[in-house]
Formats: structure tokens, C-alpha cells, sequence
């Protein structure tokens, strides 16, 4: 990687994370582009959240370097790393409950240090592009499930960040939803130029979302590469086997 | 006017408030005699403490304490720097020669008071920031307790646990209400503003807060200092009303008061403060002669002392059990349209004029 091209990049170099006993991420190695889909995916307790957590400073490392755009920004408090340009959503939604939809959207802007002026167009856009302007007044309380998703991709992209983490976008959405999310998601990367690393069980909507995938089992990468090559790895396969065996208890840690 | 409304909000909130509020000041002068006029102004000074409270604990959703330790330091800050030197040769035998011959106008006293005890607050505070919960609640106790005991002892500057005499009388009916209108219209905006935004985003869910970009620390810092600051000026404009006091009055009799106000009235919103002071004002006023009315006709065939604060308790915990967020619950009142939480976004207004 030359330097050059390592501005459009977010690395994340030999990264490890343990818990108590427990290693969560082992020597994890992921590099993500802009203007790229690439999928996260691995049983439950695989160390995918945990990847999130650790990539926007909610957790420290224990070991490894991250760095974005070039710039290193391990161990940074998650405020900063935000402000770095990498924006996140979280697995169970967080909502700020009382500030109304355009609110919650519009103070992530304010908070990466835009002009009133700018949060306020940057939130617009983000609004209108998940489609979710009759909520604007509302406050976030009162929201279907559905449409909290939506407000929390919105929120993130209000920030204009060059990285954009979703942790499951699609969990708890039925056929439909998940469906329509999926189109508003797609071309995101390329028309905003920033690097959407995703998370998701749907294994449907991964497939044909994402340019790359990368597999973890373990905390540790048992494949990477394009979609195709990895649903041919032997590996990937008996993971997502035996935890679809194991479907609907927790898989060990 | 209504360009001006749509564009900020809390100007309709705060003018909303205003109307009541300007008559019961100009009521009182107009009618009142002079036990309503005190009522009436230490009604305004304690809006000015509630509203400073709203400021920090209404926004960044932590309870504090500590707000009234500042009240003292701007009592008796701006009662040292406005008291003439013959005076205080007087009262106030030990005072540093430094602070002997200073002699400010009442004004320039308030506002030296404030800017110290913002100062202080700014500094002792950083670190507390951080934390949240319990621990943040027992470190602002902790700052009362160790503000009080600094009042008490410190005696060169406040004549130590005895009253504190002969400072001037400067603050009426309209001063506090003054005060208190621009404390209003200051704690509405700031709720609106960048820093009050990020400190609501942190209040409802600190990690998603920071996760975009929410320097926690910082917005908390912010809002504490203007708090003590608030706190500062009702205790500056307090002082130069009452012109006698002791570090007690500035401890929890006064927390609780305070407290009271802002959680019957709602602390999430700046309408929860004006109305809560109103109506612990109005309760605490009618328990009080109602405990009067005890006391004198001798109802129970006993004295019934502390009936009052009693009652206010009840009151208190009446509101935490059955209106939990307070009797605004959180609005602002505004007149002219369905509330909405904040500001309206320019795509909807357009869509809407379509």
C-alpha cells in the first residue's frame, strides 16, 4: 500500500482484545476502502461487535494499531475518533430518546464540528436519503422499530464520515423492511465515496450487498476475499454450519 | 414576528413564560404590601438558582448539589467587594488589608461575585466531568460539604459560622425579576444551542453521544460552570436582599428548596423550572400559613413547627411517584402550535407550505 493510497483507506493491523481469559479478537487484520461494501460475518460471539467497539475507541485494544485515513488512531476516546471521520451504528439501536428525529440528527453533525449552516444541510441530506422526513419534528421515543433503524444510518451520515460501521442494520427488520433498507444502503458508498463496513446475519442480504467479506470465528479471520471465493472455504463452511446446528442457543465465545 | 418564531423556538417558549410572569411582578408592585413584595422577590431569586440548576442537571440528566455551595460564594464575594470600607472596618475586623478599601458599585460587585465563582467552579470541576450516576451525585454533595466548611472557617472574609451584617440593600422586586427574565431567555437558548444540544445527546445515551463526535466532558464542564455562575448572581442579589447572613443558609435546607422546585416542575425542560418555582412558591407559602393557622389557634393543642417542609417532602415525593418527570414532563410551553421537542427542519416547513 502506498502512502498515497493509504489516505482512502481505514486499517485495522494485527488487532487483539482480551477480556478477562477471554480473547475476543486475535491478531484481527482488516482494511477497508472507500467506496466499498465490505461484510462482516461470523457466528455469534465471533468478535464482530467487539471489532466495532474496538475500531471507534468504546473499547481499547489490548494489542495492534488502527489507523484511518492514514492518520493512527488507536486508543483515541471514541469522541475524537468520530471526529476522524468514522461514524458507527450499534446493534441494539441508541436513540437519543428525547431530541426530536432532525435533533438526533442533526447534533451528530454539529458534534464533528460543522457550522449551524452545515449540520443543518448535512442533516437534510442524511434525511432525505433514508426517506425519513415525516419524522423530522417527532421526537425519537415515538418511532417504530423500522424507522429508528433508519434514523440511526441517517445520524451516522450526517457526520459525513469517509468510514461508515453498521452493526446488524437489519436485525429485527421483517422481509420487507430489510429490503428496502438494503436499497437505500447500496449505493451509499459510491455516491458519498466513504468505506461501509457491515455486519448482518442475513446472510441473503450480505451476498448480494457486499463487495468483499471478511469471516470471523473465534476472534480470529478464517476468510476474506470476495463473496464467491469465501462461500468456498472450508472453514467458513463449518462455522456457519455448526452454528446454524447450534441456531437459537449462544454459540462459546 | 412569526418569521422569527419559526426560526427559534425558545423565543416563543420564553415569551410564552414572560406574560405570567411580568404580571405577577408588576401585580406585586402594583398591589402587594411589603410580606407579598419579599415573597415575590426571593421568588424571583430562587427562579434564577432553579433555572441554573435546569441548566446542567435538566440537560446533562445528572442531579447536583453543589450549585448552592456557589450561591454562597457570590453572596458573600459581592458582600465584600460592595460593603464601604467603614463598614467593614466594622463587621469585619480581620479582613485582608488587600480587600479592606474596596468599595464597587452594586453591579460590578455581582458580577465580580459570579466571575469568581465561575472561576472556581471551572476549575474544581474539570475533573468531576467525567463522572456519572451515583459517584457524580456524591462528588457535587461532597463539593457542597467542603464549600460550606471552607465559608465556615474561612472567617477573615466571612466572619467564620456568624452572621455576616451590614451589607446595603440593593435588590427589589424588579431587580430579581430582571435578572431572572435573562436567566430565562440564557438557559432557553442555551438548551438549543451546539454545547446544550450535545450535552441532551449525551444525557439520553452516553456512548451513541460520543460514538458521534459528543466531547462529553467538555459540554458537562460547560454547563456546570454556567450553573455556578447562575447560582453566583441569586446568591449576589440574595445577599444584597436579605443584608444579613451566615454560611448555614447557603447548605441543604436551601439544596432541597432548590431541588424541590426543578423536580416538581420537570428539569428537562426550562418551563419545568419557571413553573415549579412558581408552585413550590405558592405551596410553600400556603403551608406556611396554614402552619400558622395551626400554631395560633392552637388546632392540634400543640405546636406544629416544621409542618411546612413537611408537607413540601410529601409533595415532592408525591410528584417523583406519580408525574416521575415532573408536571411539564419534559415540554416547553409555547403558544401557537402543537409542541414539538425543538427546532422545525426547513425540508419539512417547505413541504408543509406545499
Amino acid at each position: 500500500m502506498t502512502e498515497r493510497s493509504a489516505r482512502d483507506w481505514l486499517v485495522v493491523q494485527d488487532v487483539t482484545k482480551d477480556f478477562k481469559g477471554l480473547r475476543a479478537l486475535d491478531a484481527v487484520r482488516v482494511g477497508l476502502e472507500r467506496g466499498e461494501i465490505l461484510g462482516l460475518i461470523g457466528p455469534n460471539g465471533s468478535g464482530k461487535t467487539t471489532l466495532i467497539n474496538v475500531i471507534t475507541g468504546v473499547l481499547p485494544p489490548t494489542s495492534g494499531g488502527i489507523t484511518a485515513c492514514g492518520r493512527d488512531i488507536t486508543g483515541l476516546p471514541s469522541f475524537k475518533i468520530a471526529r476522524a471521520g468514522i461514524a458507527r451504528t450499534f446493534q441494539t439501536v441508541r436513540l437519543f430518546r428525547d431530541l426530536t428525529v432532525g435533533e438526533n440528527i442533526e447534533v451528530a453533525a454539529l458534534s464533528v464540528g460543522k457550522s449551524r449552516r452545515a449540520a443543518r444541510r448535512a442533516a437534510e441530506e442524511a434525511i432525505d436519503e433514508l426517506g425519513i422526513a415525516h419524522w423530522t419534528d417527532e421526537f425519537a421515543s415515538v418511532l417504530p422499530y423500522g424507522d429508528e433503524r433508519r434514523v440511526e444510518v441517517a445520524r451516522a451520515l450526517a457526520m459525513t464520515p469517509d468510514f461508515l460501521l453498521l452493526d446488524e442494520p437489519a436485525a429485527g427488520l421483517n422481509e420487507q423492511e430489510s429490503e428496502d433498507l438494503l436499497r437505500i444502503l447500496a449505493p451509499i458508498p459510491t455516491r458519498r465515496n466513504l468505506g461501509m463496513l457491515i455486519v448482518d446475519h442475513d446472510m441473503h442480504l450480505i451476498m448480494r450487498l457486499c463487495d468483499r467479506l471478511h469471516v470471523l470465528n473465534y476472534g480470529r479471520t478464517i476468510g476474506a476475499g470476495e463473496p464467491a471465493e469465501v462461500r468456498r472455504i472450508p472453514a467458513v463452511i463449518e462455522a456457519y454450519l455448526g452454528s446454524a446446528a447450534e441456531e437459537g442457543r449462544d454459540a462459546p465465545a | 414576528m412569526r418569521e422569527i418564531l419559526g426560526r427559534a423556538p425558545y423565543l416563543n417558549t420564553v415569551l410564552t413564560l414572560l406574560v405570567p410572569l411580568v404580571l405577577i411582578a408588576a401585580a406585586t408592585d402594583a398591589f402587594g404590601g411589603t410580606v407579598q413584595q419579599r415573597i415575590v422577590t426571593t421568588m424571583f431569586i430562587n427562579m434564577i438558582l432553579v433555572l441554573g440548576l435546569q441548566v446542567y442537571m435538566g440537560n446533562s440528566g445528572i442531579v447536583s448539589f453543589a450549585h448552592i455551595g456557589f450561591m454562597g460564594i457570590g453572596a458573600y464575594a459581592s458582600a465584600v467587594l460592595s460593603m464601604p470600607p467603614d463598614l467593614k472596618a466594622m463587621t469585619l475586623r480581620d479582613l485582608y488589608d488587600v480587600l479592606q478599601p474596596i468599595d464597587l458599585p452594586f453591579w460590578l460587585a455581582v458580577t465580580v461575585g459570579a466571575g469568581v465563582a465561575g472561576v472556581v467552579a471551572a476549575i474544581i470541576s474539570y475533573p468531576l466531568m467525567r463522572l456519572s450516576d451515583a459517584a457524580a451525585i456524591i462528588t457535587s454533595f461532597a463539593l457542597l460539604v467542603v464549600i460550606n466548611d471552607v465559608l465556615v472557617h474561612w472567617s477573615e472574609v466571612t466572619n467564620g459560622p456568624r452572621t455576616l451584617f451590614g451589607v446595603e440593600r440593593f435588590t427589589y422586586l424588579w431587580t430579581s425579576a430582571g435578572v431572572a427574565f435573562a436567566g430565562l431567555l440564557f438557559a432557553a437558548w442555551f438548551r438549543e444551542s451546539r454545547v446544550g444540544l450535545q450535552l441532551r445527546a449525551s444525557r439520553d445515551d452516553r456512548v451513541a453521544a460520543q460514538s458521534c463526535g459528543v466531547n462529553m466532558v467538555f459540554v458537562r464542564w460547560v454547563a456546570f460552570v454556567l450553573m455556578c455562575i447562575y447560582a453566583a448572581i441569586a446568591g449576589a442579589l440574595w445577599a444584597h436582599f436579605i443584608t444579613s447572613f451566615q454560611p448555614g443558609h447557603f447548605y441543604l435546607e436551601e439544596v432541597f428548596l432548590i431541588l424541590a422546585m426543578l423536580v416538581i416542575g420537570g428539569p428537562v425542560s426550562v418551563s419545568g423550572a419557571v413553573i415549579g418555582t412558581i408552585l413550590v412558591t405558592l405551596a410553600f407559602e400556603g403551608f406556611r400559613a396554614l402552619e400558622g393557622y395551626l400554631n395560633t389557634n392552637q388546632v392540634f393543642g400543640t405546636q406544629v413547627f416544621g409542618l411546612t417542609e413537611f408537607l413540601l417532602a410529601l409533595a415532592m415525593i408525591g410528584i417523583l411517584i406519580f408525574r416521575p418527570a415532573g408536571v411539564m414532563r419534559g415540554r416547553e410551553l409555547r403558544i401557537g402550535r402543537r409542541h414539538r421537542g425543538g427546532r422545525g427542519m426547513p425540508a419539512t416547513k417547505e413541504r408543509a407550505a406545499d
